[in-house]
């Protein structure tokens, strides 16, 4: 046993032991529970353990399933291109326009001293209907009237998520592009390229990858979002884990509950894998 | 044939802050020539050569190319072209593509940019690699691309950044003889920088020596070798014995003088000694020396002393000789015929020298 444990494979194993051991219990065996569940059915109290199709063909059917996935699905999106779209002026400022990497990289982070419901909590004071925003718009005499597209939709879900998961995607971006190495900057600008050229042609090719990982690492998570939907979202921000949530809770539908999340989670995976393979194309287009 | 200037730079000089990297740089290079800046590391060489390229702005002075001043134009509309010391390889676009880059940018149509692509690869002996990753190629191919890149664009001056320091040093005496065919071949200038006195030596028409933002001495190889201006100079550009020396008289072009350990010695002025003073420095090349166990006969200046280091460097031996009243030993250098070591350590030996061999450096300097 000893000697085994000196071999690179049984170090390797030993290393590895405790991340595994965590993650096959609190990530494997309560998916194996979930897919299980799945298959089963809700009779009032009891839970009938004969395995059936009928919660996944009610999940395909159901409208309001498919609706909700959907705009989840577009929710998500769309976070993941306003949080990509504005992390990456301020990821290239870092990597290539201050010497002060480190205190910006800090500055970053700070909303992450606060807990995430309080944030979420703080932009419903500020988009409110007597909140920060409308009562400065008024006293400057901008509007005379509180604006009330400002929260409870799709737009409050979608900046709230995006100014949440931004250091996310600040961070990958700016791995990227502090690896890019300068003379290839210089290199393209000697081969008689514009900055702008430039920038199309080299910087954003070479941060397809670390696009590719800011996107999915919003996007993931963002599409199984259930706090930010239930409080600033209203009835038409509702996104798919708010009907996750009420299977598991109000309605007691525990089998349909697991199908939903599994349907959602192989619906995720799809547009994830999908996304990589196009945007790996697309860098590699560019020449 | 005339050969006209293709780069005029006058009294060009660039401060970062309180420091000055170049200073009052004045230079003329001719078409089709091969020059190279030579000197130590922080010297400013390179900081030159991007002045040329337009990666930095100077602060004073002109520098044009083609007789077009320079002075607000940027880098990417100037008619020069780099190999970077790291090559630059874009590690995104395989061969074809990094060659092809520069020519996307002028719209030449598919069938003239894909010909001149093939060209270019084909005069680095690349040919037939348009499709090799960037990451798939080895450091001696890296270089090629690099300059197949730089030289498809056709530009009036080809820049080059320590181009073979990254090569091992097989690899970078082929690739010596190799841009040197090119470019006599092309008819391009090509503006070298680097801090290797053989490289430079081997390859260009005229070097430029430049030590702490100056340029101090500019031309052909054997000229610098033979009459250095400075002491720096001379120190940088091959071995050399410093002695003192003490003028007696100057007569028809030639100095007499006391050289310290040789006695009198007749030495042709040297033109290009920049700073003269009351003493004389003389230099003697380790390889103009005379070594032997017995007074060598017809030489003009001896000096007797004692071996104290002997090493065999294959193509030469080298001898370190001490003698009373010599500050430090002469270095002397043998070709190696025999493949023997014909002096130990300790042995009594012979020095001679010619006339000829000595060296007048003007002023000691340190």
């Amino acid at each position: 046993m000893a000697g085994f444990l000196r071999t690179e494979a049984g170090k390797g194993l030993a290393l590895s032991a405790p991340a595994s051991l965590y993650v096959g219990l609190l990530v494997a065996a309560p998916l194996g529970i979930l897919v299980a569940y799945s298959f089963w059915t809700q009779t009032y109290v009891e839970i009938d353990k004969t395995l059936t199709w009928a919660n996944y063909l009610e999940a395909a059917t159901d409208p309001l399933v498919r609706h909700l996935m959907l705009r989840s699905i577009l929710i998500a999106g769309a976070v993941t291109m306003a949080t990509v779209a504005l992390a990456y002026p301020i990821a290239y400022f870092i990597a290539f326009r201050t010497q002060k990497k480190t205190l910006w990289l800090l500055l970053i982070t700070i909303p992450f001293w606060s807990s995430y419901l309080l944030r979420v909590f703080s932009w419903k004071l500020i988009l409110g209907f007597n909140g920060v925003m409308n009562s400065a718009l008024i006293s400057m005499g901008v509007i005379t009237e509180p604006l009330t597209f400002l929260l409870y939709n799709e737009f409050a879900v979608v900046l709230t998520l995006a100014h949440a998961w931004a250091p996310f995607a600040i961070l990958p971006i700016y791995v990227s592009l502090q690896k890019i190495d300068r003379s290839l900057l210089e290199a393209a600008t000697d081969l008689g390229l514009t900055k702008l050229e430039r920038f199309i042609r080299v910087t954003l090719p070479l941060t397809v990858p670390g696009i590719i990982a800011a996107s999915l690492i919003i996007f993931i998570p963002t599409v199984g979002d259930y706090v930010t939907p239930s409080l600033v979202g209203g009835s038409q921000g509702k996104m798919v884990a708010n009907l996750i949530q009420v299977q598991f809770g109000p309605a007691n539908n525990w089998p349909l509950g697991a199908t939903l999340s599994l349907v959602a989670m192989a619906s995720v995976g799809f547009v994830a894998i999908l996304f990589v393979i196009l945007a790996t194309a697309m860098g590699r287009r560019i020449r | 044939m005339t050969t006209q200037n293709i780069i005029e730079i006058s009294g060009v000089e660039k401060r970062f802050g309180t420091f000055t990297a170049v200073r009052d740089l004045n230079l003329t290079l001719k078409e089709g020539e091969f020059f190279s800046l030579l000197g130590p590391s922080g010297c400013g060489k390179t900081t030159a050569l991007r002045m040329i390229a337009g990666f930095q702005d100077h602060d004073a002075g002109t520098i044009r190319i083609g007789g077009q001043d320079m002075a607000h134009i940027p880098a990417n509309k100037r008619p020069t072209n780099m190999v970077f010391q790291s090559y630059a390889i874009f590690p995104h676009l395989n061969v074809g593509d990094n060659v092809a880059f520069g020519l996307r940018k002028l719209k030449l149509g598919k069938a003239e940019t894909e010909e001149r692509v093939a060209e270019a690869l084909e005069m680095v002996e690349l040919g037939g690699l348009q499709s090799r990753k960037a990451t798939e190629l080895s450091g001696g191919q890296r270089q090629r691309v690099a300059l197949a890149r730089a030289l498809v664009m056709r530009p009036k001056v080809l820049l080059l950044d320590e181009p073979l320091s990254a090569l091992d040093k097989n690899l970078r005496e082929a690739m010596q003889f190799e841009m040197r065919r090119l470019q006599q071949k092309l008819g391009i200038t090509f503006v070298m920088v680097t801090h290797d006195q053989y490289e430079a030596m081997t390859m260009s028409d005229r070097i430029g020596v430049m030590f702490k933002g100056q340029l101090k001495q500019v031309d052909k190889p054997e000229v610098l070798y033979a009459r250095p201006c400075s002491q720096e100079v001379a120190a940088f550009i091959g071995g050399m014995n410093f002695l003192d020396a003490a003028v007696t008289g100057e007569v028809n072009g030639k100095l007499h003088a006391d050289v310290r350990g040789f006695g009198p010695l007749s030495i042709d002025v040297n033109p290009n000694v920049a700073r003269r003073g009351p003493q004389l420095l003389a230099g003697i090349r380790p390889e103009q020396l005379e070594i032997s166990a017995q007074k060598p006969d017809g030489y003009d200046g001896y000096l007797q002393g004692t071996v104290t280091n002997a090493a065999f460097y294959g193509e030469n031996v080298h001898y370190h000789v001490t003698a009373d009243g010599l500050p430090q030993p002469i270095a002397v250098s043998v070709p190696n015929y025999f493949h023997t070591v014909d002096h130990k350590q300790g042995d009594p030996v012979w020095l001679g020298v010619q006339n000829a061999s000595v060296i007048d450096l003007g002023a000691r300097e340190a």
